[in-house]
């Protein structure tokens, strides 16, 4: 009797240590999103103009000696950051400048950035500028869009923006 | 409870052996991923399906066990003096074990893997060092590549065995380390995962799909609970709270303590009663004694101590063979003792309680400061002395008490068996009763006057009750004649 008891003991135990172990490990569930609203995800890999123009090394005007005598021209390596803007509906949801990577800025700008915006119709407008030199946006989209409960709209830059 | 870190190594194996399994049958493929899960699952529950469980229940109870292990070291006031370096390498092993699981929760690549994939990417992404956005390999369902699923396995398998490793540096600086629970308790715990397996078989969520975001999530809150962390506060506000978490639990051992003794006093060689026999260095449970050319004597060796190891335990002046008050000597004295607790203070402070107590079954109850709380059972017939460690008391000692007749029954008491505070005094302190360790109790010692009792410090109640039963029996009479002392 007492060794039954002894072995019914452990196996309270047991199961008071395995219970919650077993039920934590995918329970309660957690509600990341609301089932109404979708995600628009921005990611942007783009290398931004450069910045200055190229000078021969000594400040003399290029062109007053023979072609093949020369010297190479020095160009800057700095490129401009992306100045990037989402409106959504009319609302910014994002407006931030973007560096180019790198000790120098001489890389390439990447940035990614999710959005949860409820589903339904939507105007979606974005800007870019890739050039200090210009004061505008150098690329646009200005479109509606509709989003379905929960879906992912992913949007990529290539020579335009791509919506996915 | 103290089997924790041996049961942490127990459900470590059980992973890494079921982990293997799955991985044979595993593809590592967009596709295939999931697909393989489903088909060790659902196709071969008996085996595979048995095996995932295992491997997702003995994961997530090493957490447990890892995290109770943590907390209860942290309660008992082991993580301070020598044991800064098992605390602080069990730090990083933290982040390894959680790095571990949560790999394990990607390679499945069903809605869960998608939600962690994405947060982890973000969280991640934060960092100023990342240049390229790792989240931006996760747009949708066209950006992810096998390739990725083979940099997943590689990780699963490269950042577990990194655990592994950094387990073994975690015991390392631990004489005689268990890394194995007792065969009961590992028996017990196979049976259970057996059960649970078989009544709540690990599986998938639905499969991963980028371009549908995750609404509701079953989530493993025992590994994954920074994740909700991480979309609610954003990524930098939980690196602070991981790192700032990290770096407290790194500074812990340096931290002021109310319950820490200033200086606790360092173990002292007498160089004149040394003999060099080398039996306080295979008792020492941090290895601070170690052996030296004798100061004086030619030819012969001498005990010497490491400060910064030592933890005033006393274990290795009850291994001294010149701790016996048996000695013809003017004024005991020891190869080695502790200050504060020599000896020769012992011997008069038993003498002395000893000469105050009446009846004809008194009792000399020694005990650790650790265990049962000796000082609350004293009265007319019971002596008690606490000590830092109940394998401070020479065995040499129970056999003078008997024969000298100051006592008739001897009763040693201290932490619960396998959890001494000091980690082997209560082994050795068997060891030395049965005969299997030197200084042994000699062989004349009369068994049924000494009882030894680990109790620990939850049983004090029950200690007093396995007092008054030893004096009952010690109340009847035996061939009572007296024993004349022996000097040996």
């Amino acid at each position: 009797m007492v060794d039954v008891r002894r072995y019914l003991g452990q196996a309270l135990l047991y199961a008071l240590f395995f219970v919650p172990v077993v039920y934590l490990s995918s329970e309660p569930k957690h509600q990341h999103m609301a089932s109404d609203m979708a995600v628009i995800k921005l990611s942007i890999r783009h290398a931004g103009e450069v910045i200055g123009e190229c000078k021969p090394p000594d400040g003399r005007q290029s062109g007053q000696r023979p072609s093949n005598i020369e010297a190479p021209k020095l160009c800057p390596r700095e490129r401009s950051p992306l100045r990037l803007k989402l409106v959504l509906d009319g609302q910014v949801q994002y407006s931030a400048s973007v560096p180019a990577a790198g000790l120098h800025n001489d890389g390439v700008s990447s940035m990614y950035q999710r959005f949860t915006v409820p589903s339904g119709s939507h105007q979606l407008q974005l800007l870019m500028n890739d050039d200090v030199a210009i004061d505008t946006y150098s690329w646009q989209l200005d479109q509606p869009i509709d989003l379905a409960p929960a879906q992912v709209m992913a949007i990529t830059f290539n020579n335009g923006f791509e919506i996915q | 409870m103290y089997q924790l870190g041996a049961l942490s190594f127990l459900y470590y194996w059980i992973v890494a052996i079921t982990g293997v399994y799955l991985f044979i049958f595993f593809e590592t493929s967009i596709t295939g991923a999931y697909a393989s899960m489903e088909r060790i699952t659902v196709e071969q529950w008996y085996v595979g399906g048995i095996m995932r469980s295992f491997h997702r229940y003995a994961s997530a109870a090493m957490g447990v066990t890892v995290t109770l292990h943590l907390l209860r070291e942290y309660a008992m006031d082991r993580y301070s003096g020598v044991r800064w370096f098992s605390w602080v390498s069990g730090v990083p092993l933290l982040w390894l074990l959680f790095a571990s699981a949560i790999g394990g929760y990607w390679l499945v690549w069903d809605q869960l893997a998608q939600y962690i994939a994405i947060l982890t990417a973000e969280w991640f992404d934060w960092l100023p060092f990342m240049v390229d956005p790792m989240a931006s390999g996760f747009l949708n369902q066209s950006s992810v590549s096998d390739r990725f699923f083979s940099l997943l396995v590689f990780l699963h398998i490269g950042i577990p065995l990194a655990l592994l490793l950094g387990m073994f540096i975690h015991i390392k600086r631990i004489s005689g380390a268990r890394s194995n629970p007792a065969r009961g308790l590992a028996a017990g715990t196979l049976l259970a995962m057996l059960v649970v397996s078989l009544w709540r078989p690990a599986l998938s969520q639905a499969p991963a799909n980028l371009d549908v975001s995750v609404t509701e999530v079953g989530l493993d809150w025992i590994y994954l609970n920074p994740y909700p962390l991480i979309n609610d506060w954003g990524p930098g506000p939980v690196w602070g709270l991981l790192v700032g978490v990290s770096v407290l639990l790194t500074l812990v051992p340096w931290l002021p303590s109310r319950r820490r003794i200033e200086q606790a006093p360092i173990a002292v060689v007498d160089p004149d009663n040394c003999n060099g026999c080398g039996w306080c260095v295979a008792d020492c449970p941090y290895e601070a004694v170690s052996m030296k050319q004798h100061d004086f004597k030619k030819g012969h060796q001498q005990s010497v101590v490491d400060p910064d190891l030592c933890i005033s335990c006393g274990i290795c002046a009850g291994a001294c063979p010149s701790s016996s008050p048996f000695r013809h000597v003017d004024e005991l004295t020891t190869g080695i003792s502790i200050p504060g607790f020599h000896i020769k203070e012992l011997l008069s402070l038993t003498e002395h309680k000893l000469r105050s107590l009446t009846g004809s079954s008194r009792v000399m109850l020694y005990g650790c400061d650790h265990g049962s709380v000796v000082e609350q059972l004293e009265s007319s017939s019971v002596a008690a002395i606490s000590m830092p460690c109940t394998a401070l008391v020479p065995t040499a000692f129970v056999d003078y008490v008997l024969r000298k007749g100051l006592a008739e029954g001897v009763m040693i008491s201290g932490c619960c068996e396998g959890d001494c505070h000091y980690r082997v005094g209560n082994t050795w302190m068997d060891q030395r009763f049965s005969g299997e360790r030197m200084p042994i109790l000699r062989t004349r010692v009369p068994r049924e006057k000494v009882r030894v009792r680990w109790l620990g410090v939850q049983g004090t109640g029950e200690l007093k009750q396995e007092i008054t039963t030893f004096q009952q029996e010690l109340a009847v009479p035996a061939d009572a004649e007296p024993v004349e002392v022996v000097h040996g």
